[in-house]
C-alpha cells in the first residue's frame, strides 16, 4: 500500500492556546514532508469529521491526528478497516500537563509530533489470520452442574457442543445430593434436586453429543482449530473443536485428615456422608447433631483458603435433620457464618429453626466419645467460656473443597529446568508457571498439558479484569475446579464461561483477537531465516502460543496468540513483528526525539508504559490537570513483556538521559493483564545495567515502577522522583554522538 | 464426663426454647451477634448483659445470666438498635417482652429494675402525669431499708436537681380526663390479659 499521509491539529480543548500550532505544522511539513496538514477547532465535531473524511475520499489514507488521547473518541476517528488512524495525544500529554505556552511545552509537543509521524511513516494495515473451516463447536470437559449447564446454554444459543463426563453418568457431585440449597427467591427453602432433570434436558438435546465414561487423550491446536481425542469405550473418538469449557469440579477434602476433629470415630461422618443418610432415611433417629464447620478449609495446615460451599451445605443439612425429625437439635460451631449474598436469608431461615450456633476456634475443639455418644468441647467465644455439647448422635465434618486440577504430579519440563539452572548464573531466571498432570485436558502443548495454577492449583485466570479466562486461550474454567464457590455461583459461572467460548470461536473466525486485546486482528509474525532456536519466545509466551519442532525452531499456533507482543520483547535477534507494532518502529519513535545539546540544560527522559493501566493512569492524571516535567516523552507498549532491551540502549546512545518503565503489579496478586508481562519487563531490566555499563552509564538511568489506573496521582510524584535522580547524574555522557 | 453435663445445661435447649415462645420471643433466634445495637445503646455501659450477648446468653439457654441481668429493665425505649438491626428484630418489642415475663415470672420485688418500672407506671397513673420527687421516694420505701441507704447516698445529686426544679418537692398538677386514662389502661389490661 502507497502511503499518502494526512495530518490533523486539533485546536480545541485548550490546545489552540497552550502549544504554538504553527511550529507543530512546521515539524509535520518540513521533517516528514507531509504536506496535507490542517488544524481545525473542534475536530471530532461533525465538521472535523467531515474534513478528515473529504480528505480520504481524495485518497488520503494515512490520517495523523494531532488532539486527544487514542482512549478517546476512538469511535470518532474511525474510517474503516482500510485507513490508518494514528492518534498524536496532545491533549492528555502535553498540553493539560505542561504550563501553557512554554517553550518546553512547545518542544514536548514537537517530540509527540516526530513520534507519532514516524510510527505513522511505517506502521502497516494488518491483515486478519484466518484459519480454514474453523469450528463453533464447543467442548466441554465435565459432566456436574457446571459443565451441564455450560452445555445447555452453550446450545441454547445455537452452537454444537461435546459433552465428556468421566463417569458412566452424567451429574457429578451435585448429582449426588438429596436436595440442593435455595436457587431462586426469597432464598429461604431447599430447591429440589434438578440435575436428573438437566442431564434429560442434555440427552434430549440434538446439539449436545455426550461422552459418558470417556476422558481426553489428548488436545491439540488452538481456538478454533482444536483437534481433541476423546478415550471412549476401549476406542478413541476425534472431535474438532473451537473452544473448551473446563468444568472438572472439585472434590471434598479427604477426610482422612482430618482425625484431629474426630475422624475415624464412630458417627463422626462427612457431608457427603450426611447426604447419603438423608436419601437412605437414615436421618429418622438422630436427635442431636453438631456440625462443625471450617474442618480443613481456613487452616494453614490443611486447606488454606475458604471453601465457600460448607456453611451453606451446613445450613442445608440442618434443615434435612429437621424435616426427619422435628424434634432434632443442631448445635453449629463455626469461625464465621459465609452464607453470601442472598443466602443471608437462608442462613436467617435456618436459626429460626432454633439451631443453636456457637462460635468457636476451630482447630481448638475436640470430639469426645461420651457413653456411646460423642461430645464436642471448644470455647465459645462470644460468651468467653469453655463449652461442651454432650450425649450427640451425630457429629458432621463440614470438610471443604479441593479441586481436580490440583491432583497429579508436577510438571517438569526437563531442558526448561536444566537451561533455567544455567541461566541463574548469570541472570535472574523467569519463573516457570506451575503445572500439574491432572490428566483433565492433555494438552499438546509445548509449556506443559495442564492449566497453569497460580495458588492452591486451582487454574489461574486475571481475577480482576477476567475471572473466567485461563492462561490458555480457548479453554474457559468454569465452577468449582476455578475457585471455591456455591452453587448458584456454579450456575452463574458455567453460563458465563459458554459465553467467553461463545466470543473465542466467533473472533477466531474473524481472525480477531480474544481479550484483552479484543478485536485486534494483527498478529506476530517470525522471521525464520534469522531464528537462532534460543527457545526465549516459546519459554516466556504467557498463553503457551508457540509449540516448538525438535530442531526447538518455533511453531506459532496463532488462534491461541494474545497479542501482547512478549515473544517480540524476548527475541534476542528480534526477528518477531506485528504489521503495526515492531521493534524498529518503537525504536523509531525514540530515536525520532530530538535531542537537545548538552549546554542548554534540557534532559530528555523516555517513559515505556503499559497501555492497560499505566497509560490510562496517565490520561487520567492529565484530565486532572496534574503538572508534571516537560522533559519526559510517553511511548505506550501493548504490554511491558513487549519491551526489547534494544530499545533502552537505542535511546541512551542517542543521548536519552533517563528511561522509566511504567508497568502492572506482578508477582502473587498480579494485575498484569498479559499475566507475565511486566514480571518479564522488570527481569529484563536487570539485565541492561550490564550494557549500560558497557556504555559507561550508571545503571540508575533506567528505573521501573509497578502502578495501576488507581496510582494516577502518584504519576507526577514518580516522574518529579526520576527528574531529580537524573539531575544529581548529570547529563548523559553519549549526547551529541 | 460431669463436666460435660454441667456445661451441657448451659446450653439448654428447653430454656431458650420457653423465652422463644414469649411475646417478640422469636426473633431472639435469628440475632447474629454483628453489635450494632450495643454500639448505638445509650445505656449499655449500665447493662450487665449488654444486647447482643444478652440475647446470645438467650440463644444458648443460658438461664442463671438471663434471670440475673437488668438489660431490660434499663432499655430507655430510645428504639435506635430497633432501627439499625440488620437482621430486623424489634428489640424494645422484645425488651418489653422480656420485662413482662420477668417480672411475671420472679414477681416485681425480686426482679431487678422491676419495682422502678412498677413504681414509676403507677405514679403516673395516679396523676397522669410524672411527679419525680414523689416517685423516688416511694421507689426507695418500697424497696426496702437498704435502698434507704443507697438513696441518702444519692443526696448530693438531688439536692441540686432540687434547687434547679428537676425534682419539683411540690405535686405536679393532675392532667384533665384523668378518668380516661384509667379508662383506656383498663381497657388495655384486659386486651393483654385475653392475650392480644
Amino acid at each position: 500500500m502507497t502511503k499518502k499521509q494526512a495530518v490533523y491539529f486539533c485546536t480545541g480543548c485548550g490546545l489552540g492556546e497552550a502549544l504554538d500550532i504553527p511550529a507543530l505544522v512546521k515539524v509535520a511539513k518540513s521533517e516528514f514532508k507531509i504536506q496535507d496538514v490542517k488544524e481545525h477547532p473542534f475536530l471530532c465535531g461533525p465538521e472535523g469529521v467531515a474534513l478528515i473524511k473529504k480528505d480520504i475520499e481524495a485518497g488520503v489514507n494515512t490520517v495523523s491526528i494531532a488532539a486527544c488521547s487514542e482512549r478517546v473518541c476512538y469511535d470518532v476517528f474511525n474510517f474503516g478497516p482500510s485507513i490508518i488512524v494514528e492518534r498524536i495525544p496532545l491533549r492528555e500529554r502535553v498540553a493539560w500537563v505542561q504550563e501553557p505556552g512554554d517553550e518546553d511545552t512547545n518542544m514536548m509537543a514537537e517530540d509527540y509530533v516526530r513520534m507519532g509521524l514516524s510510527r505513522a511513516k511505517v506502521t502497516e494495515l494488518p491483515e486478519p489470520f484466518l484459519v480454514e473451516n474453523p469450528s463453533k463447536t464447543i467442548l466441554v470437559v465435565g459432566g456436574g452442574l457446571a459443565g451441564m449447564t455450560a452445555a445447555l446454554e452453550a446450545a441454547k444459543a445455537g452452537y454444537d457442543v461435546v459433552l465428556v463426563e468421566k463417569e458412566a453418568q452424567l451429574g457429578g457431585w451435585a448429582g449426588k445430593v438429596y436436595k440442593l440449597p435455595p436457587l431462586v427467591e426469597p432464598f429461604t427453602d431447599l430447591a429440589e434436586n434438578n440435575i436428573p432433570a438437566l442431564a434429560k434436558a442434555i440427552e434430549d438435546n440434538p446439539r449436545i453429543k455426550v461422552y459418558t465414561g470417556a476422558t481426553m487423550e489428548s488436545i491439540a491446536g488452538g481456538p478454533g482449530v482444536f483437534n481433541a481425542k476423546i478415550k471412549h469405550g476401549g476406542g478413541t473418538a476425534e472431535e474438532k473443536v473451537g473452544a473448551i469449557v473446563l468444568a472438572t469440579g472439585a472434590r471434598p477434602y479427604d477426610p482422612k485428615k482430618l482425625t484431629y476433629l474426630g475422624y475415624g470415630k464412630t458417627n463422626v461422618v462427612t457431608h457427603a456422608e450426611v447426604e447419603e443418610m438423608a436419601k437412605n432415611g437414615k436421618l429418622k433417629e438422630v436427635k442431636r447433631v453438631a456440625f462443625i464447620q471450617c474442618a480443613g478449609s481456613r487452616d494453614p495446615e490443611h486447606l488454606p483458603y475458604c471453601s465457600a460451599a460448607c456453611c451453606v451445605e451446613t445450613l442445608k443439612q440442618a434443615v434435612y435433620l429437621k424435616e426427619f425429625n422435628p424434634d432434632a437439635q443442631v448445635y453449629i460451631f463455626y469461625k464465621d457464618i459465609r452464607a453470601t449474598g442472598k443466602y443471608e436469608y437462608f442462613y436467617k431461615a435456618v436459626q429460626q429453626t432454633g439451631a443453636v450456633f456457637i462460635k468457636t476456634e476451630i482447630p481448638g475443639v475436640q470430639v469426645l466419645e461420651d457413653g456411646g455418644k460423642l461430645a464436642v468441647a471448644g470455647k465459645d467465644i462470644i460468651l468467653g467460656e469453655d463449652v461442651t455439647i454432650g450425649d450427640l448422635d451425630l457429629v458432621v465434618l463440614a470438610n471443604g473443597m479441593q479441586t481436580n486440577a490440583a491432583f497429579g504430579e508436577e510438571v517438569v519440563l526437563e531442558d526448561a529446568e536444566a537451561e533455567a539452572a544455567a541461566a541463574k548464573e548469570e541472570e535472574a531466571a523467569v519463573k516457570l508457571d506451575q503445572i500439574i498432570k491432572s490428566n483433565m485436558l492433555n494438552l499438546v502443548y509445548r509449556q506443559g498439558p495442564e492449566m497453569p495454577a497460580l495458588k492452591y492449583g486451582f487454574p489461574d485466570s486475571h481475577f480482576i479484569c477476567f475471572p473466567y479466562e485461563t492462561r490458555r486461550t480457548g479453554i474457559y474454567a468454569a465452577g468449582v475446579v476455578r475457585a471455591t464457590m456455591q452453587v448458584p455461583a456454579a450456575i452463574e459461572d458455567a453460563t458465563g464461561a459458554a459465553l467467553k467460548a461463545i466470543q473465542c470461536v466467533e473472533a477466531v473466525a474473524r481472525g480477531e483477537a480474544v481479550h484483552p486485546r479484543s478485536g485486534d486482528i494483527s498478529y506476530p509474525e517470525f522471521n525464520m531465516n534469522r531464528c537462532t532456536q534460543c527457545k526465549r519466545c516459546t519459554e516466556e509466551c504467557p498463553f503457551g502460543a508457540i509449540n516448538e519442532d525438535e530442531k526447538a525452531n518455533p511453531l506459532p499456533e496463532r488462534t491461541r496468540c494474545r497479542r501482547c507482543g512478549t515473544c517480540m520483547g524476548a527475541c534476542p535477534e528480534r526477528i518477531i513483528s506485528f504489521k503495526n507494532y515492531s521493534v524498529p518502529m518503537i525504536g523509531g519513535m525514540a530515536k525520532s526525539i530530538e535531542v537537545p545539546e548538552e549546554e542548554e540544560e534540557k534532559p530528555r527522559i523516555l517513559i515505556f508504559a503499559c497501555e492497560n493501566d499505566a497509560i490510562p493512569a496517565l490520561d487520567m492524571a492529565g484530565i486532572g490537570r496534574m503538572k508534571y516535567s516537560a522533559w519526559v516523552r510517553v511511548i505506550p507498549l501493548r504490554c511491558l513483556g513487549s519491551l526489547n532491551l534494544v530499545w533502552i540502549s537505542d535511546a541512551m546512545s542517542s543521548g536519552i538521559d533517563g528511561v522509566m518503565l511504567l508497568g502492572c503489579r506482578h508477582g502473587e496478586d498480579y494485575q498484569c493483564h498479559f499475566i507475565k508481562g511486566s514480571e518479564l519487563a522488570e527481569i529484563r531490566l536487570s539485565k541492561v545495567s550490564e550494557t549500560l555499563d558497557r556504555l559507561g552509564l550508571e545503571s540508575e538511568r533506567c528505573r521501573f515502577h509497578q502502578v495501576s489506573i488507581m496510582d494516577y496521582y502518584r504519576i507526577p510524584k514518580l516522574i518529579e522522583d526520576f527528574v531529580a535522580k537524573i539531575d544529581e547524574l548529570g547529563p548523559n555522557p553519549m549526547k551529541g554522538f | 464426663m460431669t463436666a460435660a453435663n454441667n456445661q451441657a445445661s448451659r446450653y439448654d435447649p428447653a430454656f431458650a426454647n420457653e423465652l422463644y415462645s414469649i411475646e417478640n420471643g422469636h426473633y431472639i433466634k435469628q440475632c447474629m451477634q454483628c453489635g450494632l445495637c450495643v454500639v448505638t445503646c445509650p445505656a449499655r455501659h449500665l447493662m450487665d448483659l449488654q444486647p447482643r450477648k444478652y440475647f446470645k446468653a438467650i440463644q444458648a439457654g443460658d438461664r442463671d445470666r438471663v434471670l440475673k441481668a437488668n438489660t431490660p429493665w434499663l432499655c430507655t425505649s430510645c428504639n435506635l438498635c430497633t432501627v439499625r438491626c440488620p437482621r430486623g428484630i424489634p428489640i424494645i418489642d422484645v425488651m418489653h417482652g422480656m420485662k413482662l415475663y420477668l417480672a411475671q415470672k420472679q414477681g416485681v420485688k425480686s426482679a431487678p429494675g422491676a419495682l422502678f418500672s412498677k413504681t414509676f407506671f403507677d405514679v403516673m397513673l395516679k396523676r397522669g402525669r410524672q411527679w419525680e420527687a414523689w416517685l423516688t421516694q416511694m421507689y426507695f420505701l418500697k424497696a426496702g431499708p437498704s435502698a434507704i441507704k443507697d438513696a441518702l447516698k444519692m443526696m448530693d445529686v438531688a439536692q441540686p436537681m432540687v434547687l434547679k426544679r428537676r425534682l419539683p418537692l411540690a405535686p405536679a398538677k393532675t392532667i384533665k380526663g384523668k378518668s380516661q386514662l384509667k379508662k383506656i389502661y383498663e381497657k388495655a389490661a384486659a386486651l393483654a390479659k385475653e392475650g392480644h
